[in-house]
């Protein structure tokens, strides 16, 4: 029986994870759960471990264990501090010896999108046998790609034989931000009541949800969860980001935001993107120049 | 004269007697009574019946079409005359009145009236639109055989057995029955009058003459179309010619040759003619001028009763015993002949005329041929010598005879010929420089003759031998009944000889090499040698034909103009209204001659035979030109194409997804198969791509089918074939998952996995089947097991002997890692070439290697090989060739790869991509496009001020959603059109809008004035008008309000920076001590009233500069500035200081600095120099803020704007698409 289905005894632990509830991850009991899914656990509260930043930690807890699923936990934990390449070739080696991992699918697909290598994370994802954790993936994977056409596809497929589930729910959204029209408002109930319920919110879902707020429109919600989400954790760089290009469209200043995103993280996509952007602004405008001079 | 045989039978019915004859005015149908009682209608130019009118009891003997009503009327021998439609086919109404057989009927040109004459011996008229009698004419005694209107005046001519003809005067009858027209007094008692004697007599109908002189009873008479004559035929067997004047008729002439009872007479509609035709079986056209006889046309068995003429072309009928006869006097067909880009012909009035094909002009006569021949024969055939520019002219008068003549050097000599050679013979052409043929049909003999008539040599040609044509030099073509020859001249044999039956007409293509022998009904194409190319058959007749400088040949039927390719494929190019004889085609213009020996220009369109003869000459590049260039669609060539099996072409045409899907696999196109089966998702075209894939070994597709198909079985074999055991297992999976155990078992088996089956067996209680496996396999364990399981013991069982284990073989190459081989695709260049457009058109300028390909590709298949052989023959040529093809390779494993996975592209270029605003750019991070745009509209150079709106766009554009952990956020895009779903419509977020700016950043700036901030308000301002110039609005009206918003913006600006650099002059006691720093700060003060800004920031600014001026004691501009205050009129409080400066001025209303400042004039202040702009001297403005710059700054960036270039003009600005 699939243990992350809804009798399983993974669900609430996995579903923390993908809610982005990483603490209750990590302080989850895994006592009581039965053998061949303690390993399954371990995987899931290490990831959520390295999430939390803590992949120092982590890549010591697993050093020299062989089981692939934990050197490919290893290799997430590698990627999450930086060293893309250590981890490529980590993942690559397991690759070749058990692809048919759903773990090492899943964190090598992982390492590989995150190291740009999206068409080796696809082909490794693509292997999966009914793994929600690879669909969400390929569905990132393609949005990344500004595939939405093969997002829509896999997450229809997903939905047929995942219904109710958690992640085909937050993939489905996730492609449903991209189209946009009816589909944003379709994407927005789903973070808010994930956002909104106690047991659920967490700083990521309030942040999906305020982001699905700002794309309908609604301005001032979306400056209300975002300083929710800052509340409980001021250093989160996207709900930074989300609030500085809040800032901006709002018309307000968006100076002290910026040097906030900087602090939490300065390789922020945000961040990268508007230097290269700046860069290329200062480049185009050398091709213009007055005939005369003033 | 000759009882001429040649008579141009065009149509012939046969049927009872035909009593009554009516050719219809525009169509080419005719209208026969029979004396069975029916009427039949006639397409004569088609040779069918259309129709047949059966109501009438009796023979009919009178018919007419209605000029221009779908009507006709008949009139029979059942006293009644009948009024029929011939759209509804029925019989409208009937008209009785007639108390005997009724002879004729004729509808009147203009008025609702009908004329019939009837043996009760009376004419009547009669009203079709009211179906009343208006007119019995009474007068005749005897039968009245025949009447009819004028053609133009009020009369009517009426022939009776009474032996005489009756002229009718009808002015009384169209005057009572027209409608009454502002009649004067006099008007109205002559028709009281009228009406009065009406009562006593026939005034509405008068006979105007009696004409006699028949000495027998007079069957036809007829009036002629324009002049005062009339004709008659009687049984006296004559046909009489009579003329009238106004007061007058008589006897003219009387024209003698029928040997039987005259039925009927007319004149020629057009020439100086008169028809007859006689119960004698013969029709005789007579010289109206001379009465002499002109032809006579014998029939053998038929006698004549009635003949008609076409009232507009130049066509006859005749009815006769046994139907009726349709006919020509003369053939239309004139006389010409093309020389390189001169065409002569032979006018109508017989006069040699040149035309120039190039200048399009028409010469003047060149030669008048009045002499050849009778009057009423024109010529028939024309060569030209251009060595000798002499015409060889044949013309069928005289038993037939030839001409030859120089024609004059120049155009403009005497006309006259002035010294001709002619001779007997049929068919005279030249066939050298000094030579010519002429054929004598009646001696069957060819005579080669020199230039001066002589006979050089002769020579029988085949039997039955009718016409000769040139046959290529030294040669002739000779026309028999059933043949055509070629024949050499020199060695007086034939050389070659096609069974072509009934040949009229031989034309030679431009280049000599083919001939298009034209038949009534047929083309035949052969080539010099006369060696059959192609045939085609026509059901209309064919006329004339011309061909193309590419070798098409174009040939005109009677309503049509056609082509046929030389290999027999042919169409249709252009209708035609009339009949034409083509003599050459240029481009889009085809050059005919018409019926009436005019040169005439027809416009064509030439794609779809260019088309189709580039398909033929595999000229690809030509075929790609006509692609692009013209608008070629249309299911007849995209049928065309496939037939002719160039699927992978018809394939470029087609939008049609099911077409498409057909003609991909027709080709092998498997790329476009797929494409297409996707976009349609059927089953049935899944198995069929799956089939065609296998065929090309393209196994990818055949398991992308059979995954579409559910194929479950063929996959595992196509993975079991292709080696892919990885997959294999995902099906045993799959297999299982679904229940399916005879799949599981095949894939267990495909797979050699032993055990699988054992479980499998077992789980479906086949215990001995399980057993026997594990046993065959060795596993004593299992079996064991499996023992235990069914509590049996080996003992007990009786087991069969085994063989050896079966193992599945090893794939031994790992087919499925690599799709390949795969059987090369029929792709073509054409293909490659509309693929890689650009690189096609440059293609164009190598016609050589070009054609190099074409070649290469009818070698198919093995095309790539054939390509490297020929870029080694022609290696300068294929430099080019060689850089289109990997090229469009790349092409193609780039929609492969995209079809796979890759990257598509993102909604930010598309925002770029939809919207032509500059700001939708800069949202879509395009800031290149964006500047090029900013340039182009406005002029923008100076970009860097407009940094902080371009990131302050580009931020506001994309928003982070966290998604999985340990991978960036996904971006999503922010519109502006949150409601739109369609890709092709989506806009992004624009931040501070137009009505954000109006309500916040715009208060600012006149909080900023009111607080005397200047410098905080110039930033304010320019901020605003760098915002709006990276903005867009949502409708016209919004475009309005933001031209507003800068206009202001930009009066601001230049409003503050005037009085900041009055600041910037120094402090007011600096400036006081220096005349010249205060003559300039009082200037400025009063330019800073200048710009137009808001009402009570113009008060500050002129409270202001009057305070200043008083200061100076400038007390004169003090007190204009006071009375502008006042008009102004606001804040007490100001307006309370103006008054007090203005009493203070007045008394002395001097200034004490001379100041260039006139506060009549109207002027503008330059932006840049802060000094005035008087109106009506030159000035330069910034084409987005509008302010304005002395002449001088042109060129240099604006300094409101700080962006735009001064005097730089662009298409304007766009903020709302």
């Amino acid at each position: 029986m699939d243990p992350y289905s809804a009798e399983g005894e993974l669900i609430n632990i996995h579903n923390h994870f993908h809610q982005g509830q990483y603490q209750e991850v990590v302080d989850f009991d895994v006592s009581s759960l039965s053998a061949e899914n303690a390993l399954s656990a371990r995987v899931l509260q290490l990831r959520a471990r390295v999430a939390l930043g803590q992949a120092q930690d982590v890549l010591a807890d697993v050093q020299g264990e062989t089981a692939p699923e934990l050197q490919a936990v290893s290799a997430l934990a590698e990627q999450a501090l930086g060293n893309t390449e250590a981890a490529v070739k980590s993942v690559e080696k397991l690759v070749q010896s058990a692809a048919d991992n759903a773990t090492v699918q899943v964190l090598g697909g992982t390492v590989l999108q995150a190291a740009g290598k999206s068409e080796e994370a696809l082909a490794l994802l693509g292997q999966h046998q009914g793994n929600l954790d690879a669909v969400a993936l390929i569905v990132q994977i393609h949005l990344q790609q500004n595939r939405n056409d093969l997002a829509v596809k896999e997450v229809a497929a997903a939905r047929r034989w995942a219904q109710d589930s958690l992640l085909v729910n937050l993939a489905e959204s996730w492609v449903g931000l991209r189209l946009g029209g009816e589909k944003y408002q379709q994407a927005f109930y789903v973070f808010e009541e994930l956002a909104q319920a106690p047991a659920t919110s967490s700083v990521r879902t309030l942040v999906s949800q305020a982001v699905a707020e700002l794309h309908l429109g609604r301005t001032e919600e979306a400056q209300a969860a975002l300083e929710q989400a800052l509340k409980k954790e001021p250093e989160y760089a996207d709900a930074i980001a989300n609030l500085l290009v809040l800032s901006v469209i709002t018309g307000k200043s968006s100076e002290e935001l910026l040097s906030s995103l900087q602090k939490a993280d300065a390789r922020h996509p945000f961040l990268v993107d508007l230097a290269e952007k700046s860069d290329l602004f200062d480049k185009a405008a050398t091709k213009y120049k007055a005939k005369a001079a003033a | 004269m000759q009882a001429s045989s040649g008579m141009l039978t065009k149509f012939e019915s046969k049927s009872s007697r035909a009593k009554g004859i009516a050719f219809h005015p525009k169509r080419p149908w005719i209208l026969v009574s029979l004396h069975s009682s029916t009427i039949q209608l006639w397409d004569y130019r088609m040779g069918t019946l259309i129709d047949r009118f059966e109501e009438h009891d009796g023979p009919v003997r009178g018919v007419d079409f209605h000029k221009t009503q779908p009507l006709f009327v008949s009139g029979g021998d059942d006293y009644k005359i009948k009024v029929w439609s011939y759209q509804t086919r029925r019989c409208l109404f009937t008209l009785n009145g007639h108390l005997d057989y009724v002879r004729t009927v004729f509808f009147h040109h203009e008025l609702p009236w009908i004329v019939s004459a009837s043996d009760d011996q009376t004419i009547r008229i009669w009203n079709w639109q009211n179906r009343s009698l208006l007119c019995t004419m009474t007068g005749h005694n005897h039968y009245a055989m025949c009447a009819q209107f004028h053609p133009k005046e009020d009369l009517v001519v009426s022939a009776s057995l009474d032996q005489s003809v009756r002229v009718w005067d009808i002015s009384g009858l169209r005057k009572k029955h027209s409608a009454p027209t502002s009649m004067s007094f006099e008007d109205q008692v002559a028709r009281a009058n009228a009406n009065q004697t009406d009562m006593f007599g026939n005034t509405d109908a008068v006979v105007k003459f009696v004409l006699e002189g028949h000495d027998r009873g007079v069957n036809w008479v007829a009036f002629h179309p324009t002049m005062p004559l009339i004709v008659s035929a009687g049984d006296d067997r004559l046909i009489k010619l009579w003329r009238m004047s106004e007061t007058k008729a008589w006897e003219v002439d009387t024209c003698r040759g029928h040997f039987q009872n005259a039925s009927g007479c007319l004149f020629h509609p057009h020439q100086d003619l008169i028809l007859s035709a006689g119960e004698d079986k013969t029709i005789r056209v007579w010289d109206l001028n001379k009465r002499t006889a002109v032809h006579t046309f014998k029939r053998e068995n038929d006698r004549f009763w009635v003949i008609a003429a076409h009232p507009e072309i130049n066509l006859f009928a005749a009815g006769h015993d046994n139907g009726v006869m349709v006919f020509k006097l003369e053939r239309e067909r004139p006389a010409s002949a093309v020389y390189q880009n001169t065409l002569f012909y032979i006018t109508k009035d017989k006069c040699v005329k040149s035309y120039d094909f190039q200048k399009n002009v028409e010469s003047p006569t060149l030669l008048s041929l009045k002499k050849l021949g009778s009057p009423w024969v024109p010529p028939r055939t024309l060569s030209y010598n251009p060595a000798e520019r002499s015409v060889l002219v044949t013309s069928p008068a005289d038993g037939g005879t030839y001409e030859l003549v120089n024609l004059p050097r120049d155009g403009s000599g005497a006309i006259e010929p002035a010294e001709s050679k002619r001779g007997q013979g049929n068919s005279a052409i030249f066939v050298a420089r000094n030579r010519f043929a002429v054929l004598n049909t009646s001696t069957q003999t060819v005579d080669i003759k020199d230039l001066t008539n002589n006979t050089t040599r002769s020579f029988k040609p085949p039997v039955g031998t009718s016409d000769i044509y040139f046959g290529g030099t030294g040669n002739l073509l000779i026309i028999t009944p059933t043949a055509v020859h070629l024949y050499d001249i020199q060695q007086k044999k034939t050389t070659a000889e096609l069974a072509v039956n009934g040949v009229k007409y031989v034309v030679w293509s431009n280049d000599g090499l083919y001939a298009a022998l034209l038949s009534k009904h047929n083309v035949t194409i052969v080539t010099k040698t006369l060696e059959q190319v192609s045939t085609l058959h026509e059901t209309i007749r064919i006329k004339s034909a011309t061909w193309d400088d590419a070798g098409v040949l174009l040939y005109s039927t009677l309503n049509h103009v056609k082509y046929t390719l030389l290999n027999g494929d042919n169409g249709i190019v252009r209708t035609l209204d009339q009949t034409v004889y083509l003599v050459r085609v240029k481009g889009r213009n085809v050059y005919c001659l018409d019926r009436a020996a005019k040169p005439r220009i027809l416009q064509i369109d030439p794609t779809e035979y260019r088309f189709k003869l580039a398909l033929v000459k595999r000229n690809y590049e030509e075929m790609l030109h006509i692609i692009q260039n013209s608008s070629l669609v249309g299911q007849s060539i995209i049928a065309y194409l496939q037939k002719k099996g160039y699927p992978e072409i018809a394939l470029q045409f087609v939008q049609d997804p099911a077409t498409r899907f057909e003609l991909a696999i027709e080709c092998g196109n498997l790329e476009v198969a797929v494409e297409v089966a996707k976009q349609l998702d059927r089953p049935k075209l899944w198995t069929r791509l799956s089939t065609e894939a296998l065929a090309h070994g393209n196994h990818s597709i055949v398991e992308m089918c059979y995954q579409k198909l559910k194929h479950f079985d063929k996959l595992s074999f196509l993975y079991l074939t292709t080696g892919d055991n990885s997959k294999l297992s995902r099906m045993a999976k799959i297999a299982e998952h679904r229940g399916d155990f005879t799949s599981r078992f095949q894939n267990a088996l495909y797979l050699g996995e032993v055990e699988d089956r054992i479980q499998m067996f077992k789980e479906i209680d086949l215990y001995p089947l399980a057993y026997m496996t594990a046993k065959a396999h060795g596993l004593e364990e299992e079996c064991q097991s499996i023992l235990e399981a069914t509590g049996l013991t080996e003992e007990q069982l009786n087991l069969p002997t085994f063989g050896a284990p079966l193992t599945p073989p090893k794939p031994v190459v790992p087919t499925y890692k690599a799709n390949w081989p795969t059987k090369a695709t029929s792709q073509s260049f054409f293909e490659k070439a509309l693929l890689g457009q650009m690189e096609g058109l440059s293609l164009e300028e190598e016609p050589a290697a070009a054609n190099g390909l074409g070649e290469a590709e009818e070698e198919g298949a093995a095309k790539r090989d054939t390509l490297g052989e020929a870029e080694d023959e022609d290696a300068a040529g294929w430099d080019m060739g060689e850089d289109i093809v990997p090229e469009v390779e790349e092409g193609f494993v780039n929609v492969e790869s995209a079809d796979a996975g890759g990257a598509g592209s993102s909604e930010a270029d598309l925002w770029a991509r939809n919207s032509p605003l500059a700001v939708d750019h800069v949202a879509g991070g395009s800031f290149e496009t964006a500047m090029q745009l900013l340039n182009r509209q406005v002029g923008a150079v100076n970009f860097a001020p407009l940094k902080p709106r371009f990131m302050e766009v580009y931020q506001a554009s994309k928003t982070y959603l966290p998604a999985s952990a340990g991978l960036p956020p996904l971006i999503n895009y922010v519109r502006r059109t949150v409601e739109e779903s369609d890709p092709r419509k989506v806009l992004p977020i624009i931040p501070r809008d137009l009505e954000y700016l109006a309500a916040n950043d715009l208060q600012r700036g006149y909080d900023a004035m009111k607080a005397n901030k200047l410098e905080d308000g110039l930033k304010i301002f320019k901020g605003i008008l760098h915002a709006v110039l990276i903005n867009a609005v949502g409708s016209d009206s919004e475009v309005a309000e933001a031209k507003k918003l800068i206009a202001s913006a930009s009066e601001y600006a230049v409003a503050m920076s005037i009085e900041l650099g009055r600041r910037a002059l120094g402090t007011p006691d600096a400036v006081n001590k220096n005349p010249q720093l205060l003559k300039r700060s009082l200037e400025l003060s009063a330019y800073f009233t200048i710009p137009k800004i808001e009402v009570p920031h113009r008060q500050l600014a002129l409270l202001n500069a009057m305070n200043l001026a008083t200061r100076s004691k400038n007390y004169n501009s003090a007190l204009s500035f006071a009375n502008r205050i006042l008009a102004n009129g606001g804040a007490s409080k100001i307006l309370e200081s103006a008054r007090k400066t203005k009493a203070q001025c007045e008394r002395n209303p001097h200034d004490a600095v001379e100041i260039e400042f006139d506060q009549f004039a109207e002027f503008e202040i330059c932006a840049a120099s802060h000094t005035p702009i008087y109106s009506g001297t030159a000035y330069e403005e910034c084409a987005f803020d509008g302010s304005k710059y002395h002449t001088k700054y042109k060129g240099t960036v604006c300094v409101v704007c700080e962006v735009c270039e001064v005097g730089k003009h662009g298409s304007g600005l766009k903020l709302f698409a």
